[in-house]
Order: structure tokens, then sequence, then C-alpha cells
């Protein structure tokens, strides 16, 4: 059939929006590629390798550790009959709500040489100094992978987990005629199975640690992130910021592919999911060691620091924090409504657009405009910088030309930038949601009101926008969760004097004073348990 | 009769594949055409183009002698008081059975609306379940629905296609004959689409048969069966089995024996298929001098005509290879075996014969 609508407007303003999405990027990455070869080799000969290498390792150690977790958790909750079952299913994905950097100084907070751990420790055992005793140093990098394993291995157990129950239970069956023990079949035939979702999942850990800024800033490793960063904020120097940020993005975009790659075999999907699995039957030996596996993992990924938290908030919240709360949080609140409305509507024009305009390249424009998932938030803020900077000052030197005032840095140095950078960064969300909503909107809802004389604005208001109702607000409320959640693109874009809660809490945990943001934190944490909740329900409909 | 729909020479192209090519139809106002053919002919492009959904690359389509479209100007869907009942019936999910009947009509006034949707309820039996969600009926109602759906407009014609795919079979009888009454009651024109030529002969006033983008024969449904206009025609309505025949000027000779013709065959030594009914086919099972062994049993079943037999050819010379046979049709309440000899003829009658 025929698509219905050949609109030029829409076709013309489609292909604007997505240009628009990804230029900042481009510019950044132009500048980057061609900043001076004599910038990169003075920063090849000093801080680069170092801060190659840490970022490499970080990874390494990251991915190995959320492995460990993701999958055995996936595995003992899919496979055995490990008791609470049907609570650590869903208790296990809680971390994914807990920001890294919180964990981070809540644990440095906990273990630390003045912490109440060693504390206790030394008043029991009567050690006087550091000399005394060997205690682990968590504010290293091996720290520092451990606090971003502990909050994303959800994501491993969330694919895996997902992949052990969709997977054709006959194939399993078919092993144990052939001989194999439940064990034997889920090493030979299960875990080999769920390998390309694993590798999904691994990919988007490795996306969110290239990503992450704060945790590594507060544990003082440096990677590509913080140099980017500290050479913008520190130096002022836009041209290296911009190789960095480049050689990031590089980073990231080898990810993607390699992600995109492993993703084409995914198809080890069954008709069959719901046949009665068999169980591994753990000893008690096994059931405890299984049980304090899971457990440890949602008690130190969240219970734990929820409870510090709450602590911290009971003890030291007072009316004058209350009130840098509301400010702060309206701040967010403003940035991630104007975020979330904004990706929404572009997600729904250029959805629609894929779906029903006659453009043979329909599929582009919401194709560009999802891309900016994949870009860290400081690659992001670099690339506005980049963009949003020289237009600025054109558009100053314009005015001022034509005899007006120049207004200024209305566009790098106002809440654009902020709203510009979430909505590049979280219009993949927003695509992803309302285009899945899009696909279960039979191809026949689009004719059937041509066919009763309904022209394409009245089936678009009267059919598609209530048909899609419940895509949208979930679309919205996850950008907007999103944005409350984001940090580095906030940090680097925000105006003078601007806060908002994550940038907040970041600048109090900085200055060793989260007791003060305890409220704002649990706030962040709470809000980050809207999409679990939301992804967990749809993954038990399936 | 006044004819309402003219289609003239009309091709359409999807992604550069010619899909329908040159065709031309006309339908009289009131009548129900049937329209079949095998998956992939291009039966459902037809009726996407007339409703609007396809650009034709060529040709003409007009209702009640308004231009629709001629290959340059197209007017769009909405504006050809042309209605569709999709397969999937494309009930809107989220409004009322009530809201999905109005939905057509939002241009009348609000009394005229709920005239309309109260007649068409009643009449359709779907008063009880006006306020119901489409979730909530079963696949019968929700067939009420878009045949009410679609008739609410007026549409000057309606278009169905596979209206009965979906419909339990032992139910499919019952609405055929339901909602033919319906549509006669309406004096709506219809086009019905089917890969299943069984439904045409209780639906249709009229059939099509369709191959490869063409319309190879359009007649009353009686007419085609007893006359199909080619081999393609005749095959796809089973209306017989094939025995190959190698054709002389005064006969067709075939391994059943030599078929003296009535007229004298002027392309000579051609060979032919002769279309076969089982009830032309004479069965001998005692084989003996007179009645030579002509044809084996090659697979039996039982009905309620009595046995069901696919008869094939018994070893041949290499000359005569192109002559053999392998599923001609019989039913008999002679009880036969596997790979069982028999005596067939051909009983005389005016025979068709296709290349």
């Amino acid at each position: 059939m025929i698509a219905l609508n050949n609109s030029k407007t829409w076709k013309l303003s489609s292909y604007l929006i997505a240009l628009v999405l990804i230029v900042p990027v481009l510019v950044m990455l132009v500048g980057g590629v061609s900043a001076s070869t004599q910038l990169f080799s003075h920063l090849w000969q000093t801080v680069l390798p170092s801060y190659l290498e840490n970022t490499l390792l970080l990874a390494f150690w990251v991915v190995l550790l959320a492995l460990i977790f993701g999958v055995f958790s996936a595995a003992i909750i899919t496979q055995t009959n490990i008791i609470f079952k049907k609570q650590l299913r869903w208790l296990l994905l809680l971390p994914l709500a807990m920001p890294a950097y919180l964990v981070a100084y809540l644990y440095t907070d906990l273990f630390d040489y003045a912490g109440p751990v060693q504390r206790s420790l030394r008043a029991w055992f009567d050690w006087k100094s550091p000399s005394d005793y060997w205690f682990f140093d968590i504010r290293t990098l091996p720290g520092a992978a451990l606090m971003l394993a502990l909050v994303l291995f959800p994501y491993i157990y969330m694919l895996t987990r997902g992949a052990f129950e969709q997977q054709d239970q006959n194939l399993i069956r078919a092993s144990r005629l052939l001989g194999l023990t439940a064990k034997q079949s889920f090493f030979k035939v299960a875990l080999p199975l769920a390998r390309p979702a694993i590798a999904v999942a691994a990919s988007l850990v490795l996306m969110e640690t290239l990503a992450d800024f704060a945790t590594v800033q507060y544990f003082s490793v440096n990677t590509l992130t913080t140099a980017i960063y500290d050479t913008w904020l520190g130096y002022g120097d836009l041209g290296a910021a911009n190789a960095l940020a480049s050689v990031l993005m590089l980073l990231v975009l080898f990810v993607v592919l390699a992600e995109q790659k492993s993703r084409a075999g995914l198809r080890h999907q069954s008709a069959r999911p719901n046949l009665n699995r068999e169980l591994i039957k753990l000893s008690l030996s096994q059931q405890i060691f299984a049980s304090i596996f899971c457990w440890a993992l949602v008690i130190f990924g969240f219970l734990l620091p929820l409870t510090l938290l709450i602590v911290m908030a009971v003890e030291y919240s007072d009316v004058a924090q209350l009130s840098v709360l509301m400010s702060t949080g309206i701040n967010s609140l403003k940035i991630s409504v104007i975020a979330a409305t904004v990706a929404v509507l572009i997600a729904l024009s250029l959805g629609l657009y894929q779906r029903l305009h006659s453009d043979k390249y329909r599929q582009l424009p919401l194709q560009i405009s999802g891309f900016g998932y994949a870009v860290p938030g400081t690659v992001l803020a670099m690339a506005m910088l980049s963009t949003l900077g020289p237009l600025d000052h054109w558009l100053n030197d314009a005015v001022e030309f034509f005899g007006f005032t120049p207004p200024g840095l209305i566009l790098s140095g106002s809440l654009f930038a902020i709203i510009f950078a979430l909505v590049v960064r979280f219009s993949a969300i927003a695509n992803g949601t309302i285009i899945s909503g899009i696909k279960q909107i039979p191809q026949s809802l689009d004719y059937a009101p041509a066919s009763l004389g309904v022209n394409l604005k009245g089936s678009l208001t009267k059919v598609h926008l209530p048909i899609l109702t419940p895509a949208i607000l979930v679309a919205w409320l996850l950008v907007f969760v999103e944005s409350m959640k984001e940090l580095p693109a906030v940090l680097l874009l925000r105006p003078f004097n601007f806060e908002t809660l994550s940038s907040q809490i970041y600048q109090l945990i900085s200055d060793e004073m989260l007791e003060q943001g305890a409220l704002g934190a649990i706030l962040i944490v709470l809000f980050g348990l809207l999409p679990i909740v939301l992804l967990n329900k749809s993954k038990e409909k399936i | 009769m006044t004819v309402l729909l003219t289609i003239q020479q009309l091709s359409v192209k999807l992604q550069d594949k010619v899909v329908l090519s040159a065709l031309d139809l006309t339908l009289n106002e009131g009548d129900i055409l049937g329209l079949v053919g095998a998956s992939g002919c291009g039966k459902t492009t037809l009726l996407n183009a007339i409703a609007g959904f396809n650009k034709p690359s060529e040709g003409q389509i007009a209702i009640d002698g308004q231009l629709l479209s001629d290959g340059s100007q197209c007017v769009p869907a909405e504006k050809r008081q042309v209605g569709m009942i999709f397969q999937d019936y494309a009930l809107f999910p989220h409004l009322t059975v009530k809201e999905n009947i109005a939905f057509g009509i939002a241009k009348l006034s609000k009394i005229e609306q709920v005239a309309q949707i109260d007649h068409l309820l009643t009449i359709l039996k779907l008063t009880d379940l006006s306020d119901s969600y489409i979730h909530q009926l079963s696949g019968g109602q929700q067939q009420r629905v878009a045949i009410a759906r679609a008739l609410a407009p007026k549409p000057k014609l309606l278009l169905l296609d596979e209206p009965f795919s979906n419909i339990d079979a032992r139910l499919r009888n019952e609405l055929m004959v339901e909602i033919r009454g319906l549509l006669k009651q309406f004096k709506t024109t219809a086009i019905f689409v089917t890969h299943n030529k069984d439904e045409v002969f209780t639906f249709a006033d009229k059939m099509a048969v369709m191959a490869q983008g063409k319309l190879l024969q359009f007649d009353a449904p009686s007419v085609i069966c007893q006359y199909p206009n080619s081999y393609q025609v005749a095959d796809f309505l089973q209306l017989g089995s094939w025995l190959p025949c190698q054709m002389n000027a005064t006969n067709a000779e075939n391994l059943l024996g030599k078929l003296e013709l009535e007229t004298e065959h002027v392309e000579q030594a051609s060979l032919t298929h002769l279309l076969v009914k089982p009830s032309q086919l004479l069965l001998n099972d005692k084989i003996n001098d007179n009645n030579v062994a002509n044809a084996k049993v090659a697979y039996i079943s039982v009905t309620e005509q009595g046995y069901h037999y696919y008869l094939s050819s018994i070893e041949v010379s290499d000359a005569d290879k192109k002559l053999a046979f392998n599923k001609l049709s019989l039913y008999s309440d002679i009880a036969l075996s596997l790979n069982q000899k028999v005596n067939l003829s051909i009983k005389p009658h005016k025979f068709l014969f296709f290349s």
C-alpha cells in the first residue's frame, strides 16, 4: 500500500529536526579531528595514554564484574529453585535506580579510614594507626569499577534473564533426552544460546561506564570524561577538550558497532517459552551460597545505600535544606519537563512520519535523531559548546551590526543548551517507546479512517494519538526521569548559579557534605525507580 | 442495470514490479463481485487501487461516472465514497461499538447520526453491545461492527478484503448468507476478495478470476464453472482433472482411447489437455481381452459420494510418455485397492480442450 501522506512541509521539517539534533556532534567531531596535530601529539605525550589506559582498564573491570554479578544472578533466578525467587526476581533490578556516584560516596563514607567500619575494627582490635592493619582502599580504580558494576549489573541480569526465559524449552528438553543433566544442559545449551543477549547487555554496561563522570571524578581516577571536564573547565581549552571528546566518541562508536553486530545474532527466541522448565535443585550449601550472592547484590547495590541515605536524611534534614531542595528541585523539574515534552513531540512527529509518509527514506530522520543515546553527556556538552558558542558570537555580531545591544550568550549560556543536550541524549528513549507503540497499531487502522471519509488530520487526532496515549505517557516519563538524573551535561552547560538536583548533590558529594542533600538524593533514587517499575511491568507481560 | 464501477486498462506497479497490468472491469449497481485468484495474483492490490490506497501507474477508475484516477491524478481515499471492510476489521480499539460506527458520519447532524447508528445497531443485532469495546466482542460480532461502520457513511461501493478468513469454518456459511442478505437489503454494490473459490458461489452474483495481475474471466459463477475460458481458470477452480491429448485433424488421441472431434481441428499434431470431470469417466474394473487395463489406482479416500480415487496411467512406451496422466479424479461405489489396474473410458460429451 502507499503511504497516506506526501506533505513536503512534513518531510522538510522531519529532516531539519534530525539535522539539528546531529549537527552539534558533527561540529565537535570535525573540530576534534581537525585539531592541530601539535595538540594531539602534545596530548599523546602528556596525559592521553594514561587517560586512555584508565578508561579501558575501568571498562574492562566494570564489564567483568557486572558479567559475574548479572549472568550468575540471572542463572540462579531462572534455572534454580532458590528460595524467595519471586522477590529476588524484581529486587535484583533495583540497583539500576542508584546513581553510581551516590554509592561511591556512601561506601567511601562507610569504609574509609575515618568511617564507622574501620573505627569499630580499630576499637575492637585496639589498632592505633593505618600501619597496624590492612584494609582495602575503596578510592581506587578497582573500587570505582566495583561501585559502577554494583549499579550497572542489572542491565546484564535483566537481558540475560529475559534470554533464559524466552529460550525454547524443547531445546533444553532435547538436550536432557540426549543424556545431559540439568546443570550440563544449562552450560552446554542455555548459556551459549543466551550469548547474544549477554553481549548486548555487556555493551550497554560498557557505554554507561565510558559515559560515567561523577564516580571516577570523586575517586580521582583520571579517565577521558574527567579529562574533558578538567580541560574545559580547568584550562578553558576547547580544542583539546574537543579532541578528547572525539577520542571518547570513537570508543563509544566502536562499542555501538560491536553491539549491533552481536544484536544481529539475537534470534534465539521461542514460540514455546512458557513450557514448564525443570529447575536445578540446589543442595542446602548451594542454596545458602546462591542466596548470599543474590541478597548481597540487592543489599549492597540498593538497600544499604538507600538506608544510609534515609538515616542521613532523618539526622540532618532541616528547613534550610528543604528550601534549597525546593529551588533545585524546581530547576530540575523545569528542564526535565521541557526536555521530555520536546523529545516526545519530536519522537511522535518522526515516528508518524516513518509510518505514514511516502518518502522512500522515511525511516532516516528517526534513525538519525536516536543516535544521541550513545553519546556520553560530557561529549554532548562539548558538542553543544562547540556549536552554540560560535552561533552566539555570530548572533551578537549580527545584532550589533544592526545597531542593537548584543543579547549575550542566549544559546550557550542559557537553559537552551542544557535542554538541547538532554533532548539529543534522550530522544532515542522516546523514539523507542513511541515506535513500539506505533508498531502495535495494525496497518489497517492507518487506512480505515480514509475508507470512512476521514482525512489524515482526523485520523491522527481521532485514531493514532488516542491509541498512542499510553506510549506517549511512558516515553515522556522515561525521558523526564533520565533528564532528572543526568549529571555531566548539566554540570558543563548550566548557567552560572543554576543548580539542579543532580548537580547540587554532586557538588555536595565533592565537598563531602552529602548529608546536606540526602533528601534530594533519595528523590533522585525514587525517580530512578519509576522506569524500573515500568520496565519490569512490560517484561512481565511478555 | 446502471454501471457503477468502470475500470479501464488499469496497471499498478509496486516497488517497480508490475502487480496489475491492463485490467478492464465493469460492475453494475447492486451487484456483488467475488474476486478470486491464487495468493499474490493482485486481488488485494486491485482493491487498494479502487479504494485509493494504491496509485495506478496507468488506466482509469471511475465510480458512478466520476473519474477517481487516471494515472496522473488520484482522488484521495477519503473523498471516494468507497467503504472497506479489512481482513482484520481494523476496528478502533479505543472506541466503543457505537463510536466506531459513528466515526465516518461525524459530518451529519447529531440527530441524523443517532438515527443512522440505531438503525444499523438494530439491523446488525448489536444494540446490546453498543457500549462495549472491541476486545469484549467475539469474532463474528466484530465483523458485524466492521460492516455497520463501513455501511454508516452509505458508500457507493463496499470493498471486503477476505472478510471470512478469520471466521470459524462452522460459522462461515451462516455469516455469508447473513451478510449477503444485508448487502442486498442496503442495495450495496460490493467487491469481495477471497482465495477460497467456494465462498464466491454463496456470496457473489459475479465472479472474476485473476492470475498474475490479469483478469482471466469475468461472469456469473455458474457460467464460469460451465465454460471456463482457460486452463488457468479451470485449474484454479478445480473444475476437473487433466488428460493430455495429442490433437489430430478429426480426433484427440490419449491413453484412454481416441475421442472423435465434432469440428475439425486446425492446428494438427499439437499437445493439449482435456478437462475431465469425475462424472465424465466410466470405470470398468473387470479386466479381460475386451477391457484392457489402461489406468491404475494411485490414491484412495472415502467421501459422501463414495470412494474417491486418483488414477494414473500404467507404464507406457517412450513415445507415449507425453500422454501419461497421474491424477484423474473419479468417484465410485466399487471398492478398489491401491495399484489395482482398471479400464477407464470417457463418456461422450462436449469436450473442453486447453493448451
